[in-house]
């Protein structure tokens, strides 16, 4: 009996706990989502409160966004392209890079293994006028493909799809070959299917990564055209004025996109990262 | 499985096809008369100006039409790209906006990446309040066109001004001005101004008024001269002493608590340049009708009464393909007379060419005027101010010298009180040394 | 890439000379790891190795628009300042606040979450990883109002009905190194007890129905069963911690866009950032990022070792 009681004071206790938990972590979002509803005039009058004024409430700040000739739907586009390649290929090709270190032994294997992790470990911020400079000799300056080709083999992902990959079954490999399937084909089609749930977690973290990217982008893209939401919105942030009514509404509707990714491969999310995902 | 396959190879088609047509098209030629240039700026109301420019600019010279390609990046990022850009001598603008402080690192070295721009302003030269042009000139060359004056003036909220029964046509000087600000806190409760302890607009205008500044004519540092001591001394007895003025909610007068608090009457005046006024009408709408703008406090009785403050040149750099064409458009934009009247009407800035300053169309009501009590005689008040405003003199430690004062020097004295004005201007002037 | 389509029936290499050489290429196993990761050591060299070599070159020379001049050591030696070293300190003390909070409080509640006395498991793991996809400008304002220094700000206003006395949260060392601190918190809360999440799923119930078997209490099979398998995903955690923290910038730059009150938030990219871009001075900046790789190498190199992963490794 006294068991009983006291494990149903720590069920309650710890959902409790996860419940206050989850309201703190929420919170500056839901400050945000009623602070998009009023005019920016009352957020520089009351600053950020919680007051539920209906007088002022409204879906002014949205319509806004909504409004011909808005760039804001510029940016969010380019945002959603950007996002959808780049993530696409660099989960092709750290896969690929990945499934390579993990299944054959060859010369020089350790030795990029190694390199691996120290790229994973070099700040871009130290050598941007290089990579700028790098940039500028392959042409590709003011373009996606500058954006996305200097990182189209991410460490992180790499490391990942490689421990994930030394948990594939090696059977399945030579039945493959004696069927006939050249190696790549291998990986392609017998392979790459085998890792979804890596392909999963690795989604939701490059396509995050890719979203809310801003340091390189800014430096490669020119044209206001070409911008990115994250560029877009720290040109609204500025000393000479704040453009507080389009930047927080704004910045409302732009979580939205990465939180349908996310849970759209949660439920691989976790079983990417599982199954021999991380390991030492 | 040929599904998935097909889907990679659709994407990196996709890529291809991407890189294929981006290929930066900005300044390449082209078939008609219209030239493309590009212009970076860090202030959307600056694009505007430009634009509109552009717009009449092309109905002036139908034969050498322009396409003005406006990027507006966030301030900090625009400065940092462009720094990358001339180092790299490739990718950057025709004509950029380059803001004071970050303006001396770009004309380091021997070699100065911007188009030299005496020529411009050759002819008028005496028509510009000359100080505005020696701040962004090296070895007697000018590099860059400013857009502002940025005259320093007192703005004063007159509903505590008249509850205090203070008349600021009265105050002179600082003595009195702490004097009413000593009125004003017994009668309202309220401080007369606010000091800004993240930014020297308080400081730098107040040591610029007595021909002081970081930097002597010939570029030597004298930060911890004896005047720039005794200003700042002067600045931590009116928050401590006479305790007239506390430090600025936020820390300057851009940020949003700073809004909030002035906005809803948290203090009597507020020292800030002539282009603040945007400013007034966008983030404090509840004082529409109660401020009136004074010349600035002299230190002595006939003293000057005012400094220029703040500023943005836009330059031209080296690497631009269309020198000429740009040149000519800058000389339109903002060194002629009609591009200087825009600044006014377009902006509400104090225009660099003070013979425009008495035109009837700096008379004329608009928003600016609308707000302010003494809006529609502004000008004839900065007309008296024209001489009083001495030059500062800039080198390439400006910005490193700008930021000791934001990050540790008012910081220190003002708002933690931990050291006396005199040590923290000798630590700084020995670290910056 | 378009020879994937070629390889649909059995081929016998002898058979077609046409695609000799390059089926060749493909069905060699000597060959294909190179295929394979030829996409890495390009990029590697193009957009990293070359790049890198440039930033240690630079860090000796003074780097101007069409002048470049050989400094010697010029650039390490001016490193021996004030600013620098609070720098350095508070990017040290950031990284360790940060291994102290999102290190043990995700992996408790990893375990607390993934035990039978949770409920509604899916709507906690979403709620607590939300943050992590608002990009850190956004989350930034939010915390830069919430933590204003008037009294009327969100936290003040709190505080006062605590009866506490307000606080100057973004302008004091202590409260500013804490607010750094709680945003990356509230960012990496979740994604940190995801991982855990993740790794507490490769335990075998069996140990514990031993565990059961020989009476152990919860916090036994906890210290013996649960923190041991989980070493693992520690490790992991604990390095890409460690390298962020040390690469930390955004987190301070929205509070005070890099120019903070006494340099409360001045972290060592932010450091770069300042001398490097704001003052010009790409040499400067230069030995700068190569002196903060330095430290980072170690640092890992040296938590790696302690907790014995290079042995598992090889």
């Amino acid at each position: 009996m006294n068991k009983k009681q006291n494990t149903a004071i720590s069920k309650v206790s710890v959902n409790m706990l996860f419940i206050l938990l989850c309201l703190v972590t929420l919170f500056p979002l839901f400050c945000l989502v009623l602070a998009s509803l009023k005019p920016s005039t009352e957020l520089l009058r009351f600053g950020l409160n919680m007051k539920l004024d209906v007088h002022v409430m409204s879906f002014k700040n949205y319509a806004y966004l909504f409004q011909g000739g808005s760039i804001y739907f510029e940016w969010f586009k380019n945002s959603l392209l950007l996002l959808v390649i780049s993530t696409a290929l660099t989960l092709f090709f750290s896969s690929m890079v990945g499934y390579g270190l993990a299944v054959y032994s060859f010369k020089g294997k350790n030795v990029l293994f190694l390199l691996v992790l120290f790229i994973m470990m070099v700040p871009l911020e130290i050598m941007m006028l290089p990579l700028f400079k790098m940039t500028v000799a392959l042409k590709i300056v003011d373009s996606y493909t500058g954006v996305i080709l200097p990182f189209i083999v991410a460490p992180v992902a790499v490391f990942f799809f490689r421990q994930y990959a030394l948990g594939l079954p090696k059977a399945l490999l030579e039945s493959a070959r004696v069927d006939g399937c050249t190696e790549f084909g291998i990986f392609l089609r017998i392979m790459m299917p085998l890792m979804k749930p890596a392909f999963g977690a690795m989604a939701i973290l490059q396509a995050m990564g890719s979203w809310n990217n801003f340091l390189w982008p800014l430096i490669v893209l020119r044209s206001k055209e070409m911008f990115t939401l994250p560029i877009g919105f720290a040109s609204l942030l500025s000393p000479y004025g704040n453009n507080y009514d389009l930047l927080i509404s704004g910045a409302v509707l732009a979580v939205i996109p990465i939180i349908i990714i996310f849970l759209f491969f949660q439920k691989y999310f976790i079983s990417g990262l599982t199954s021999g995902g991380i390991k030492g | 499985m040929k599904r998935k396959v097909s889907c990679v190879l659709a994407v990196l088609l996709v890529i291809s096809l991407l890189s294929g047509c981006s290929v930066n098209t900005a300044s390449g030629p082209s078939k008609s008369k219209t030239t493309t240039l590009t212009y970076w700026t860090f202030n959307g109301l600056h694009e505007a100006l430009f634009q509109d420019a552009a717009k009449n600019w092309n109905k002036v010279h139908p034969d050498r039409k322009i396409k003005l390609n406006s990027v507006v990046y966030p301030y900090g990022q625009m400065h940092d790209n462009l720094s990358i850009s001339l180092i790299a001598n490739q990718g950057v603008p025709d004509i950029v906006d380059i803001e004071q402080k970050r303006f001396a690192t770009m004309v380091k070295g021997n070699q100065v990446p911007l188009v030299d721009l005496t020529s411009l302003v050759a002819k008028d030269r005496d028509k510009f309040v000359e100080s505005r042009l020696t701040m962004y000139s090296k070895n007697g060359k000018l590099y860059g066109i400013d857009t502002h004056v940025g005259t320093t003036v007192m703005y004063y909220n007159m509903d505590i001004m008249q509850k205090a029964g203070v008349n600021i046509d009265r105050i002179q000087t600082w003595d009195d001005y702490v004097k009413a600000g000593k009125k004003v806190v017994k009668k309202t409760g309220k401080p007369m101004t606010t000091i800004e302890t993240k930014d020297p607009n308080n400081f730098l205008p107040m040591i610029v008024q007595q021909k002081s500044g970081f930097f002597d004519k010939n570029g030597k540092l004298i930060l911890n001269n004896k005047i720039n001591v005794k200003t700042l001394e002067f600045l931590r007895d009116m928050v401590y002493t006479d305790k007239v003025a506390v430090p600025t909610p936020g820390g300057n007068h851009h940020a949003e608590e700073y809004y909030g608090f002035m906005n809803q009457g948290g203090a009597g005046s507020v020292l800030m340049p002539i282009w603040y006024m945007g400013r007034f009408l966008d983030y404090m709408p509840d004082l529409k009708g109660k401020i009136a703008i004074r010349p600035m406090p002299a230190w002595t009785k006939g003293g000057d009464r005012s400094a220029g403050m703040g500023g943005t040149a836009t330059a031209i750099p080296k690497a631009s393909k269309h020198i000429d064409l740009a040149k000519d458009f800058l000389q339109y934009t903002k060194v002629s007379k009609e591009g200087n009247i825009k600044l006014w009407t377009v902006l509400g800035f104090d225009p660099l060419r003070w013979d425009v300053w008495d035109d009837p169309a700096l008379q004329k009501e608009n928003k600016y005027t609308a707000y302010f009590t003494n809006g529609t005689s502004l000008f004839n008040m900065l007309l008296e101010l024209k001489d009083e405003i001495n030059p500062l003199y800039m080198t390439e430690d400006f910005p490193a010298v700008s930021d000791k004062l934001a990050t540790q020097i008012l910081y220190k004295t003002i708002k933690l009180r931990n050291e006396t004005p005199k040590k923290a201007l000798d630590d700084a002037a020995k670290e910056l040394e | 890439m378009k020879v994937v389509h070629s390889n649909t029936q059995p081929v016998m290499l002898s058979e077609e000379k046409k695609r000799s050489w390059l089926s060749g290429l493909l069905y060699s196993r000597k060959v294909a790891p190179y295929v394979f990761v030829a996409p890495f050591i390009i990029s590697f060299l193009v957009f990293f190795a070359y790049p890198l070599v440039q930033t240690f070159v630079m860090s000796f020379q003074e780097v101007l628009p069409g002048e470049t001049t050989f400094v010697g050591l010029e650039n390490y030696r001016k490193l021996n300042n004030q600013t620098f070293y609070t720098a350095l300190l508070n990017t040290v003390q950031y990284t360790f606040w940060t291994l102290v909070v999102l290190i043990p409080i995700p992996l408790v509640l990893a375990v607390l979450l993934n035990s039978r006395m949770t409920r509604f498991k899916n709507i906690f793991k979403s709620a607590l990883f939300i943050p992590v996809l608002t990009s850190t400008i956004i989350a930034g304002i939010v915390f830069r109002l919430i933590f204003g220094d008037m009294s009327s700000a969100f936290m003040n206003s709190f505080l006062i009905k605590l009866g506490l006395k307000p606080e100057l949260w973004l302008s004091s060392e202590g409260t500013g190194m804490f607010v750094m601190v709680l945003l990356a918190s509230w960012r990496w809360l979740g994604v940190n007890m995801l991982y855990f999440l993740a790794g507490l799923q490769n335990i075998s119930n069996d140990l514990y129905e031993a565990a059961d078997i020989d009476g152990a209490s919860t916090f036994q099979k906890f210290f013996h069963i649960t923190l041991p398998s989980l070493k693992p995903v520690t490790v992991y955690v604990l390095t890409i911690s460690i390298v962020g923290g040390f690469r930390m910038f955004e987190e301070s730059y929205v509070f005070w866009q890099n120019y903070s009150p006494g340099d409360i938030g001045l972290t060592l990219v932010g450091y770069i950032y300042q001398q490097g871009l704001a003052y010009n001075n790409m040499g400067l900046g230069a030995a700068i990022g190569i002196v903060l790789l330095m430290i980072i190498l170690i640092v890992s190199v040296i938590s790696l070792k302690l907790s014995g992963s290079f042995k598992e490794e090889h």
